[in-house]
């Protein structure tokens, strides 16, 4: 591509009056080799944008540099086909931030107009990724319980072919053995109307129903799925595109339970599944002798909340109590019913229904660690009663039933790490993160492991607040209780929701884009694979398993699994990997624009690595509320800190820069990283980079890594002050001037 | 020790007209809105928490039920509309069949069938008495004036009075012990005889004027505590009118009072002032009575106010021989006034065929037996405070502070 550069400078917004925009119209066209620079009052005004596109038409210009707003804002406006464009922040960045007419201020912005200059030298348009391949566009949904069924009955609605994976005999899941259940608006016990949704899902040309099937192997990646599929005996292979993972629940095993729990003590003790089992033949009695019941216990939380069994709220079970102790009162009004809970958890809506179990005569006790004493035939409970301050005893109890939760059905099977090295440790449901448990559900042919990572508890999860459904491998969605605790209500908004994110994936990727959160990116990472020396790296850290390789090592690179963060390009030692608009050495080149004055002009130099999904935002912010930070740092943007390789930071210290500061997302427990794991390895790569200047003798308080999100604008020009001024007492980089 | 929980115990009390305690879900705002709810004694969540578990001994000791007069602000202010004033009224009728050693209350709290039979059967009885002590003294009777003590010797009505004073008297004293040693527990024993003659003037003082009711701060509760004092005062001044005065004192040989039921002696009704003090007493309680009467049977049929939204059998039955017995009192004094003897004589009878049954039966079982509970109960507990406070030291005051505050 020839390359014709164009560089447009805003003088409104107050950058005209902060800046010295001559001085920067000559340092366009001197050394960032524009050909043209002009300057627009408002650049984003119908008569601004008017000019671009009048130099595009007329001058044949496709290199396009403005100097105005933050690249996140006008990113509408400034958006020009066929042309590559890149961002100065002039605005937020620099005279929002720093003081006008400024000598700092100004070399500021110069020194931004040589990076972006750099930049655009070294970057190429994309090329979409377009296998060779036919892209399948089908969705592949695997369970076919309420929320697979809704899944894939709106998937077809939507106009997608949908192919409906159940190991049972039946659809219907868990719930196809509840006769009755409460739904939104959670105001009274309802008939379960499962069968209608199974009749509608068989009934759709659009949905190829596999009852009694499973998923043998699913190989390659979204649009080029395959899908290897056992039904009788017999197999078959399916193209897909993307997948809804509904595979369920199980019940927590109550033989595990504390013994004042009773389970197994009586038969008389249930669990709130067996329950459901001794109401779907009719009138529930005591288990013992078939007698009436008279007297019933709930016992919430038996093994949740608890470190020692579930660590976590199944969310369902206050519902499943309140649902079951009414059906007991509806039986027989004069029945006594008791729930002991530690915290009854109806939220919204859900306490209408709380209510209407407390209208029935149902009588709710507060007590942490309620016993069940099963001496002999009898059985009673004994509480403290928070609510009363004192002990309780309820005895001649026919009927105690205890709120077991729920354990996903990716939660069990040997974590595929382990079982590498100890194959004894099976079963162990509670794992340290990134664990793969072979639950032999989706079977897949990745290097990382056959099923999806765990996010904690065994869920696949990815980020559970910012990016429902999301799992950490692309294109594979899970949705409804494999994915957190859930019921019936919630399951169909799953099923809904994650139907929706797989129609996106198709989407996106059948047009060479990358799915969430670089939505729409149409660069993708290619492999120079002469240099590679099979390290494996690129393959080991990839967050999303995008990687997989070949028997001597090699990597082959997945590109509709890749979500184009980068963090294989800053884990590769080589430097083999590059986007067409974004690579090792195209960061490099901006790093050496930057102009570093000598140790004795006194301004030292602080280069801050920001990931442009939290940090730059952050420091938009700060520009937004006219909040002022020191003026020696120059900022790179970077997709994600993952994407940083260490050669950079040679370059910089090298170039005598003074100071690095990355500025990441919250990694580790509660992470934010956009990308799971990139701030986290950005973090652990510094670490190597300290012990090595260390050894040089370069004091590694140069360097240094800061967790910020969104709401830290306040803290940050701090922040960077801070740094400046342990800087100045550190001194200056002896490599200046070399 | 575990507290048994009683599960019939919520059915039980029903039947005394409980409706809505298992929707409270014990969040207190009740208690925390209550202006006569203490520290040391915190009411009504703790009552309701009570109930929902079944905790019959814990109520059976329980002082709080009398400390409330249900003024409907906890009601009015329950996010569940779990009713908790009313909760406190049921066990007020709970804790006067529970006090009531015979089993009669319960009966007649728990079942307007026999209640109405009880009234029906005293009534009858009374009047059936009346008409034969009439009839056996046929040639007496004054058929030309209005002359009640003709035809029912003074000296018999007295003599009839206190042998029922005094049966009814053992009742209502005998339940009220078994409430002081309840209430007490084992500062029953412990506290001084004369610590309770200490505090006697407070009890008198609540007794006459339910000062107690007052200190519900409660938008028009003023109103109702006047129409409860005229109620009270109306009732206790004809009491002492008729029973002391009229029927008393001649008994007694002092006769210079006799202006009603003595025609021969004092001449005519109507010869006497207006404005004599015990035809002014009279009238005051006529109308003190049918103001106080009137105003709440008006409160209940219109629902007015929270506490007269749920009306147990007993209540109206309370009300209708209260009012009648009013009216046919002062239907008498008018058959004086107008010299109507049978008219005087056949109302007379009626009188007394409401007014012994509602004596008898709602004095030491029923209703009224919170003229004696009420003052009482709040004596005891200045007597417990004054006792704790002097003889206990600051840890044995604090084990007794309840552990659930609100």
């Amino acid at each position: 591509m020839d390359k014709k550069t164009a560089v447009y400078i805003c003088t409104g917004c107050g950058i005209g009056e902060a800046l010295d925009v001559d001085q920067l119209s000559t340092l366009a066209t001197s050394e960032c080799g524009a050909a043209i620079c002009k300057n627009h009052a408002s650049l984003c005004s119908p008569e601004g944008v008017q000019l671009i596109k009048d130099d595009i038409a007329g001058e044949g210009v496709n290199t396009l540099i403005i100097g105005a707003c933050s690249q996140r804002v006008m990113y509408d406006v400034f958006n020009f086909e066929g042309a590559i464009l890149d961002r100065v922040n002039l605005r937020e960045q620099i005279v929002w931030t720093h003081p006008a007419k400024d000598e700092d201020t100004q070399m500021m912005a110069e020194d931004y107009l040589r990076m972006s200059g750099a930049r655009m030298k070294a970057m190429l348009p994309p090329e979409p990724f377009k296998p060779e391949q036919e892209l399948s566009r089908d969705i592949l949904v695997v369970g076919g319980g309420v929320t697979g069924m809704t899944a894939a009955l709106e998937a077809a609605k939507a106009g997608y072919n949908a192919v409906l994976v159940e190991q049972a005999e039946e659809l219907g899941g868990f719930q196809k053995n509840v006769t009755q259940n409460v739904v939104f608006p959670f105001k009274e016990v309802q008939a379960n109307e499962i069968g209608k949704l199974a009749a509608a899902v068989k009934n759709h040309e659009k949905i190829k129903v596999l009852t009694g099937s499973k998923l043998e192997k699913l190989a390659g990646g979204p649009c080029l799925f395959n899908a290897t599929i056992k039904q009788n005996g017999s197999t078959s292979e399916h193209p897909i595109g993307a997948v809804v993972l509904a595979a369920g629940w199980r019940p927590y095993d109550a033989e595990k339970l504390d013994p004042r729990f009773g389970y197994g003590a009586s038969a008389n003790v249930v669990t709130n599944v067996q329950f459901e089992e001794r109401a779907k033949s009719g009138a529930v009695t005591r288990p013992s002798d078939g007698g009436a019941l008279k007297t019933v216990a709930f016992i919430q939380c038996a093994g949740q909340r608890d470190p020692q069994h579930l660590p976590y709220c199944s969310s369902i079970c206050c519902f499943t109590a309140l649902k079951q102790a009414i059906q007991v009162k509806q039986q027989d009004p004069g029945a006594n019913v008791f729930v002991f809970y530690q915290e009854m958890r109806t939220p919204g809506q859900g306490e209408d229904f709380f209510r209407k179990a407390q209208n029935e005569g149902v009588i709710f006790v507060r007590a942490q660690t309620p016993e069940v004493l099963a001496g002999g035939s009898k059985l009673a409970v004994e509480a403290f009663d928070e609510l009363l301050g004192d002990k309780i005893l309820l005895d001649d109890v026919d009927l105690v039933v205890l709120a077991t939760g729920m354990v996903p059905a990716t939660a069990f099977g040997a974590d595929y790490k382990a079982k590498q090295s100890d194959e004894d440790k099976k079963n162990d449901m509670i794992a340290s993160v990134d664990s793969i448990y072979v639950s032999d559900i989706l079977n897949l042919e990745y290097r990382q492991g056959p099923e999806l990572p765990e996010l904690k508890y065994g869920f696949p999860d990815s980020h559970f607040i910012c990016f429902p459904y999301e799992s950490r491998r692309t294109g594979i969605y899970p949705a409804g209780p494999v994915r957190r605790p859930m019921g019936v209500s919630s399951a169909i908004e799953d099923g809904t929701g994650a139907a929706m994110k797989a129609i996106q994936c198709v989407e996106l990727t059948s047009n060479g884009m990358a799915v969430h959160p670089r939505a729409g990116d149409t660069s993708y990472p290619e492999f120079f694979m002469q240099r590679c020396t099979q390290c494996k790296r690129c393959t080991e850290e990839c967050p999303f398993g995008a990687i997989n390789e070949d028997e001597k090592g090699n990597p082959l690179p997945q590109p509709t699994r890749c979500r184009r963060c980068g963090v294989c390009m800053g884990a590769c030692p080589e430097r083999i990997i590059s986007f067409k608009n974004y690579s090792v050495g195209m960061i490099g080149d901006m790093i050496k624009s930057i102009n570093v004055p000598d140790e004795y002009d006194e301004k030292p130099r602080i280069l801050v690595f920001c990931c442009e999904n939290d940090a730059y935002p952050t420091l938009d912010m700060a520009g937004l509320r006219r909040m002022n930070y020191n003026a020696w740092v120059r900022i790179i943007p970077l997709r994600c800190l993952g994407s940083m390789n260490l050669v950079w930071i040679a370059d910089s210290l090298s170039k005598g820069i003074d100071g690095i500061i990355l500025l990441g997302c919250r990694h580790g427990e509660n992470y934010q990283c956009h990308f799971i794991k990139g701030s986290e390895l950005a973090n652990i790569r510094l670490g190597k980079v300290k012990e090595t200047l260390d050894r040089l003798a370069l004091e590694s308080d140069r360097v240094r890594f800061e967790d910020i999100s969104i709401t830290d604008y306040q803290k940050v020009p701090a922040m960077l002050d801070e740094f400046a001024e342990k800087l100045v007492e550190i001194g200056a980089n002896p490599y200046k001037g070399f | 020790m575990s507290n048994r929980v009683d599960p019939n115990l919520i059915r039980e009390l029903q039947e005394y007209g409980l409706k809505d305690a298992s929707k409270c879900y014990n969040c207190g705002n009740c208690t925390a809105i209550c202006d006569l709810s203490t520290p040391e004694n915190p009411f009504p969540r703790k009552m309701v928490r009570y109930v929902q578990l079944g905790q019959k001994e814990k109520i059976l000791k329980s002082p709080e039920p009398w400390l409330c007069y249900y003024c409907g602000d906890c009601s009015v202010r329950c996010p569940r509309e779990a009713d908790p004033g009313e909760t406190m009224m049921v066990l007020r009728r709970y804790l006067t069949s529970l006090y009531d050693w015979t089993g009669f209350s319960k009966r007649f709290y728990t079942s307007e069938k026999f209640e109405t039979m009880a009234v029906g059967a005293i009534g009858a009885f009374v009047g059936l008495g009346m008409i034969i002590w009439a009839i056996a003294n046929w040639s007496m009777i004054n058929w030309q004036h209005a002359d009640v003590s003709s035809v029912w010797s003074t000296e018999g009505i007295e003599i009839a009075d206190l042998v029922m004073a005094g049966i009814l008297s053992f009742f209502l004293l005998t339940n009220l012990y078994r409430c002081v040693k309840l209430v007490l527990g084992d500062y029953f024993k412990k506290i001084p005889l004369k610590m309770y003659y200490d505090e006697m003037k407070y009890l008198l003082v609540q007794f006459a004027t339910q000062k107690q009711f007052d200190g519900c701060k409660t938008k028009g509760n003023r109103a109702r505590w006047i129409a409860h004092l005229a109620i009270m005062t109306g009732y206790a001044s004809v009491f002492l009118l008729v029973v002391v005065f009229v029927n008393g004192l001649p008994f007694m040989g002092i006769n210079f009072l006799k202006f009603q039921r003595g025609w021969e002696s004092m001449g005519h009704v109507r010869e006497i002032s207006i404005f004599n003090p015990l035809r002014l007493i009279g009238y005051y309680s006529f109308f003190a009575l049918m103001y106080g009467t009137s105003y709440v049977i008006w409160s209940r049929l219109k629902k007015t106010q929270p506490q007269f939204k749920n009306s147990h059998g007993t209540d109206w039955m309370f009300l209708i021989l209260l009012q009648a017995t009013a009216v046919t009192g002062i239907l008498i004094n008018l058959g004086h006034i107008f010299d109507l003897p049978f008219l005087t004589y056949a109302i007379y009878v009626i009188h007394m065929m409401v007014a012994i049954p509602m004596l008898v039966l709602e004095v030491p079982f029923a209703k009224w037996a919170h003229l004696a509970y009420r003052p009482v109960v709040l004596m005891l507990m200045k007597v417990k405070a004054r006792y704790i406070a002097e003889n206990e030291n600051a840890e044995g005051a604090a084990e007794l502070a309840p552990e659930v505050a609100v």
